[in-house]
């Protein structure tokens, strides 16, 4: 019971944020947008830069658009999935599982974000 | 390694555990069962852990033929293999079936959630990097239970889960702020 209300509570939040997402844009300037505060103080930008306009591309289809915005956004979405379905499969598929929570993947995962974070502020995309 | 080691134990194909020695005395255990404890790599021969050779069968109830036909040097050499099956040359030919069916070090219990999924989420949605620290923690979560220790692993779980929550109130908290900087340098 517990778990259904969690379930509906986030589907409205998600699907609340996803509306304003898809309506306003912001990428245009004066938007009513948080800017990205690690950006806001240090001057460089956070591995999730951009994943406010990308989101806004994604929801419009724009993938290309929105590879740009935060080229780690759109990849981490099918390995997103790929973890909530083992998640979600676990006790049917305990070997799935237990292949996607290896420490490896995490490992790269991990070296990936990190690698991510310098190459952006290096190149500046 | 002492008598209140938990011991998981794959006889004849079939995994149970975790037993304390006591346990395993009452079970009743042969020399060709596979046993796994925290802190070894993979599963061995039961033969091969002193602690639990004295389980076994003993040696003259077994093997008596074997035994009158060997001369008394060997069997002195050799007390470790007593309840090896009668080929000594290939005694430990299952091993390798093994260990592809049962990888080392994953006990019955399941693994506490290790919340990647929500780490990876809030580094890339949360404008903080600490979202890093709690990727850094799930990691660990998955390391400690392929180590076989599961408390480790249930601590790091919740470590991670913590640094999730963190830093996504900390990016809810902050981008009011954020926005109120934006409008006084703007205006």
């Amino acid at each position: 019971m517990r778990k259904i209300i969690y379930f509906f509570i986030i589907v409205a939040v998600v699907v609340m944020a996803a509306a304003i997402y898809f309506t306003y844009d912001p990428a245009k300037p004066g938007n009513i947008f948080p800017r990205c505060f690690f950006l806001t103080f240090t001057g460089y930008k956070c591995p999730g830069c951009g994943s406010q306009r990308a989101i806004h591309s994604l929801l419009h289809g724009d993938f290309l658009q929105a590879f740009r915005f935060n080229a780690a956004l759109v990849v981490a979405l099918p390995i997103l999935v790929v973890f909530a379905i083992s998640e979600w499969k676990r006790n049917s598929w305990p070997r799935f599982y237990e292949i996607v929570n290896n420490k490896w993947i995490g490992i790269t995962i991990l070296f990936a974000v990190v690698f991510w974070w310098i190459i952006r502020n290096v190149f500046n995309f | 390694m002492n008598e209140n080691t938990q011991y998981w134990i794959n006889q004849g194909g079939i995994q149970t555990g975790p037993h304390t020695i006591e346990q395993l005395k009452e079970i009743g255990v042969t020399g060709e069962a596979y046993v796994w404890c925290a802190g070894m790599d993979d599963w061995k021969p039961i033969t091969t852990i002193a602690e639990l050779t004295d389980l076994l069968p003993k040696a003259n109830e077994s093997h008596e033929g074997i035994s009158d036909a060997t001369p008394a040097l060997e069997q002195e050499t050799q007390t470790h293999s007593v309840a090896i099956p009668p080929i000594p040359e290939q005694p430990l030919e299952p091993q390798p079936q093994y260990s592809q069916q049962t990888p080392p070090a994953v006990p019955n219990e399941q693994c506490p959630p290790t919340n990647l999924v929500w780490a990876i989420l809030s580094t890339i949605l949360c404008c903080i990097p600490l979202g890093i620290v709690a990727i850094i923690y799930s990691v660990k979560v998955s390391q400690k239970y392929q180590q076989g220790d599961i408390e480790g692993a249930k601590h790091y779980s919740e470590v991670s889960a913590w640094w999730c929550i963190g830093t996504i109130i900390g990016g809810i908290v902050l981008s009011p702020f954020v926005s109120l900087i934006q409008m006084a340098m703007m205006g």
